[in-house]
């Protein structure tokens, strides 16, 4: 009676009554807690509407899930997806460009610095 | 005098590349620190990590939960520091929980290549002249940010392989938090021209949303989506 394909996207907002599954059924409020503080910062209320944080929690996820998919696609192509797919498909959005090589030079950053950290720690170990 | 250089310092050189005015930012750095001399005996560790989502209040002021940074109070009073202070470490935990160390001892001669003095020094005048709700909400767009871990398990849970590595997901976090912005901001535009007032409502954000498509900035789905 029920369409069968129904039931196969498991991944679309099904209510939670179907049992969790190794997949990731979409839980309401995954990101809701940060959303709050980050609406807020860029200019909402401090305590903004909770629908419309669902609302924009939807809209970020139906984002992220476009993007990677977009990106599997360009990087099928190359084999494996890797970073720099998802840096191709931001390449005319260049605020959000500067922002993610800014981000991944500073994590370059941190690890080096970490090690060098550890490194520094061990000498300092074997002199004491 | 400089310092002797640690291998630290000697490879963040050869990274980046140098700007000529590194020594300038060196002296700065050192003149502005006179009362922390054990830091640089510590090791000789002059790592002041700058970065913008680590270190709130801008680049000359060290970690809040260094004990002597009390001592320097830069712009802002010591109350901030103080309230910065104490949600240091729960926002020192959305990163990997070695930073944590890195920051208390560490002070980066050499900054990142978006902070040239002038521009810190612009920062801070503003950020100086912040008033208390401005300070907050400036607070709260520097720290926010999306789980890491949530972000993975949907990233895995779409491409279905289990290799997301950790850049991938930090650049999908700067990546969705920008659009959160454009889509605030966006709202809030709409907002004004319907002369309305108060927190953002869903029809807000669905005319944002559709403003963005108009202008490109959402990818199109290829394949439409058919049963939500």
């Amino acid at each position: 009676m029920s369409n069968p394909s129904a039931g196969a996207s498991s991944k679309s907002k099904v209510g939670s009554s179907q049992p969790s599954e190794t997949s990731f059924k979409r839980k309401r409020g995954v990101f809701q807690k940060d959303l709050q503080h980050m609406m807020y910062g860029f200019g909402d209320d401090p305590n903004p509407l909770p629908e419309t944080v669902a609302l924009v929690e939807d809209i970020v996820v139906e984002y992220v899930t476009d993007m990677a998919h977009k990106a599997q696609d360009i990087g099928s192509k190359r084999g494996k997806l890797s970073v720099e797919d998802f840096l191709y498909l931001i390449r005319k959005d260049l605020p959000k460009l500067n922002r993610c090589t800014e981000l991944l030079s500073m994590q370059e950053e941190l690890k080096q610095a970490r090690k060098a950290f550890e490194v520094d720690e061990e000498k300092l170990g074997t002199l004491e | 005098m400089k310092q002797s250089k640690d291998p630290f310092e000697a490879a963040l050189e050869e990274q980046e590349e140098s700007p000529p005015d590194s020594p300038v930012g060196e002296d700065e750095l050192n003149s502005q620190t006179p009362n922390e001399p054990q830091n640089q005996t510590d090791g000789g560790h002059n790592l002041l990590v700058d970065d913008d989502d680590y270190d709130d209040m801008g680049p000359n002021i060290k970690n809040p939960s260094h004990p002597s940074s009390s001592s320097t109070p830069k712009l802002h009073s010591t109350s901030v520091n103080a309230n910065v202070a104490t949600r240091a470490t729960t926002k020192n935990k959305e990163y990997d929980d070695d930073e944590e160390e890195e920051n208390v001892e560490v002070e980066l001669s050499k900054f990142p290549s978006s902070a040239d003095p002038a521009k810190m020094a612009k920062m801070q005048a503003i950020l100086s002249q912040f008033t208390e709700n401005q300070m907050s909400r400036y607070e709260s767009f520097r720290r926010s940010a999306l789980q890491r871990s949530n972000m993975r398990r949907l990233l895995v849970s779409i491409t279905g392989s289990q290799k997301i590595s950790l850049p991938m997901t930090i650049v999908v976090c700067g990546i969705a938090k920008m659009f959160v912005g454009e889509l605030v901001e966006k709202a809030r535009i709409v907002m004004t021209e319907r002369t309305e007032s108060g927190p953002i409502r869903p029809c807000h954000i669905r005319e944002a949303y559709r403003r963005l498509k108009l202008e490109g900035k959402v990818p199109k789905r290829s394949v439409q989506r058919l049963f939500r």
